[in-house]
């Protein structure tokens, strides 16, 4: 099923095609393109594929995790250094955190640097956001804070690794009344099937406002924090779509020469049970008031939700401000599971337009009979590279726009 | 950068027996065309040339009930803008094009009426070549005698010469072809042979360059402007025209310089225009106009009429 998308290539990653939400391109030292992958869950740890000639990609290493309670799920590459979250399937369990590793040769990343957040409330990091090689902001438990809700466990955190030996926590920020001694109460809950937590989830900080965090928060819609001073992060900001919705807001993409916001829920449950979960499009010119003026149009829910798996918004292209990636403030792209990766065309933000898409055959082995497209990335040079949440691994494929 | 995500719609027309069939078969063979949606325009009791096509059966779809420029002009919009939803639910796979296949009978005007008049339609498909296979082997008047045959070459962005092994007079027929139509590219084949990327090349915001030629009251002439116009002021000669002189436009196109920098796309047939769409990094090459009954210095006089009223908005 495709729209001005080409299969350019398909890589099962050596059996292990199971993909998470961490997805960062290296442009190594000796010329090559070196696309980083997180896995979804374990045994695998990351895998690095060559993606310089994106018809003929090649794994140059996959490492395993230590145990299988625990998962990587997200990545950066900045320069040499990468960071991967590390998120552990009980509360108390290690390691819990991120860990920095220098991959200056890609076939060998050594270990530099573990953060560890590890504690009895603790399932440490979910996700991470790392482009500027100094600091990492991430949606991770802190262990000197105790959620009056477990769900509510990971909050947002700064940490500065200039010194990439010692990462050194530097802030964070909460939602008041989600942790035990805040003085506002706690907030309403989610009816209980769609009740996922208070929690942060996407962590974005662009050049273009290095003193602004654009924060995903699950079930809490999404905030606009100041972090002019990373020590004391604060709320500029909020908007949420839930309740009347079903919670889970995702990613926040500024697009600051657009004065528009991209905010995507992810869709939790299969068969559509959480619909609809959308890509929102938010007048962001006073980020002090955010207003909702659309959707991105997405193909009926009655055609996909027994597709198999789940069928809904989740991740954005982040327009990552990494030398290698693509930038667009006209056309954003998303993955919706066994909706495949989608392409938008936004300059006119009243009325996106769908312009491309690919939704790959079910994976070989697929248990749910669909592919479940998770994540998506997209390199300077326009090739589309989007993941498999199962068993599909990578694909990478041309846009013809 | 504008993303432009429609699908093209190639439209192939010729006279009947000068080699539609033949041409498209070889086309869909065509690595580069396998993802095609035919639709083919009979006319007739018997729908026989959706037979004669090599697609699979779910990409080729048959018109079987009369000529496209008379009677069915719903039912390819039913047919394009069903093909785009079934496309985006999934049930049927993707296309890259749309090739529309034309009754003989048929002048291809009214195809690109379609796409230009039904917002629907424009939000997923664009006007691409029509591309017009001419009998090359037929050295009677039967290609060019006929009003309809002539209409097909006129619209044409590219004539596809077609049976150039048994053509006696490939000069001359050449000739007739470039008298009618000087811009359109011309294509020899035998047996429908001809480089897919030809026609991929022929778009419909391709480059002119300008020929003025007169023949039997088919004009062909190009508009240039001594000073970037005011859109407002191009849509509004465009319009003037229309209302005047609609029938007499059988092709009007190319690119325009605006007021301000920015360059638009101008596309015309008889009394249907597209919006003036803007194009990236072309060059400005002014109005291209083929006409019939309809003199250069009556657009001419008309455009510095409208032009020099001052404070028009």
């Amino acid at each position: 099923m495709f729209l001005n998308m080409k299969l350019l290539s398909h890589h099962g990653l050596n059996g292990f095609g199971g993909m998470g939400e961490g997805m960062s391109m290296q442009l190594a030292r000796d010329g090559r393109r070196i696309l980083w992958l997180a896995h979804e869950s374990a045994p695998k740890n990351f895998t690095a594929v060559d993606v310089s000639d994106p018809r003929a990609p090649k794994v140059v290493v996959q490492t395993d995790l230590p145990h299988a309670q625990m998962r990587s799920n997200s990545l950066e590459v900045a320069g040499d250094l990468m960071a991967v979250a590390y998120q552990v399937t009980k509360f108390g369990l290690k390691p819990a955190g991120f860990e920095l590793f220098d991959v200056s040769v890609p076939e060998e990343p050594r270990s530099i640097a573990f953060f560890d957040a590890s504690g009895p409330h603790s399932r440490g990091c979910h996700q991470l956001w790392f482009v500027d090689g100094k600091t990492v902001h991430m949606a991770c438990a802190d262990p000197e804070q105790k959620p009056r809700n477990p769900k509510d466990d990971q909050v947002y955190r700064i940490v500065d690794v200039s010194t990439p030996t010692k990462p050194r926590a530097v802030g964070r920020w909460h939602l008041p009344g989600t942790m035990e001694g805040d003085d506002a109460p706690p907030p309403e809950r989610l009816p209980g099937k769609f009740d996922a937590g208070f929690r942060a989830h996407n962590t974005n900080v662009y050049p273009q406002r290095p003193d602004r965090c654009y924060l995903g928060y699950i079930d809490g819609g999404i905030m606009v924090i100041d972090i002019s001073d990373q020590s004391r992060p604060k709320l500029v900001s909020r908007w949420t779509n839930s309740p009347p919705y079903n919670g889970f807001n995702h990613t926040v993409l500024p697009l600051f020469e657009r004065g528009l916001i991209v905010v995507s829920d992810e869709s939790v449950k299969d068969n559509a049970g959480d619909w609809p979960k959308l890509v929102w499009i938010l007048d962001g010119r006073d980020e002090r008031h955010l207003v909702s003026i659309g959707t991105l149009p997405m193909p009926p829910v009655d055609a996909f939700r027994s597709r198999g798996g789940r069928y809904g918004a989740h991740n954005l292209h982040e327009n990552p401000p990494v030398p290698g990636a693509w930038k667009s403030e006209n056309v954003v792209l998303g993955t919706f599971f066994n909706g495949g990766v989608r392409a938008y065309d936004i300059s006119d933000p009243y009325s996106p337009r769908e312009i491309a898409y690919f939704v790959p055959e079910a994976p070989e082995g697929s248990k749910i009979g669909a592919v479940q497209i998770n994540d998506v990335f997209v390199d300077d040079r326009g090739v589309v590279f989007t993941v498999d949440r199962h068993n599909g691994g990578l694909y990478a494929l041309e846009m013809k726009v | 950068m504008i993303p432009d995500g429609r699908t093209p719609v190639f439209v192939v027309t010729g006279f009947l027996g000068s080699g539609k069939t033949t041409l498209l078969n070889r086309l869909i063979a065509t690595p580069g065309f396998l993802d095609s949606l035919v639709v083919v325009n009979e006319f007739g009791e018997v729908p026989v040339d959706h037979h004669l096509l090599e697609a699979s059966e779910e990409k080729t779809v048959a018109l079987p009930n009369g000529c496209l420029c008379c009677h069915l002009r719903g039912d390819l919009e039913e047919t394009l803008i069903g093909a785009a939803m079934r496309r985006r639910r999934g049930e049927i796979a993707g296309f890259d094009r749309v090739i529309v296949e034309t009754s003989g009978l048929a002048d291809p005007g009214p195809v690109a009426q379609t796409l230009y008049a039904d917002r629907a339609l424009e939000r997923d498909f664009k006007l691409g070549p029509i591309v017009t296979v001419v009998d090359a082997a037929d050295t009677g008047s039967r290609n060019l005698g006929l009003d309809i045959a002539k209409s097909q070459i006129v619209a044409a962005d590219v004539v596809v010469l077609s049976k150039v092994d048994r053509a006696t007079d490939l000069s001359t027929l050449t000739e007739q072809v470039k008298a009618l139509n000087p811009h359109a590219r011309r294509v020899p084949a035998r047996f429908g042979d001809v480089d897919p990327a030809l026609l991929e090349q022929s778009g419909t915001d391709r480059v002119f360059s300008p020929v003025a030629h007169h023949d039997r009251g088919i004009n062909t002439f190009h508009l240039q402007f001594d000073q970037p116009p005011r859109k407002d002021l191009l849509e509004r000669f465009l319009a003037v025209l229309v209302e005047l002189r609609g029938a007499d436009l059988l092709r009007v196109k190319g690119i325009v310089a605006l007021e301000g920098g920015e360059h638009v796309a101008v596309q015309g047939v008889r009394h249907v225009f597209d919006r003036l769409r803007p194009i990236d990094n072309r060059p400005s090459t002014g109005l291209v106009f083929i006409t019939q009954n309809m003199a250069e210095r009556d657009v001419v006089a008309l455009w510095q009429a409208m032009s020099s009223l001052k404070g028009a908005s």
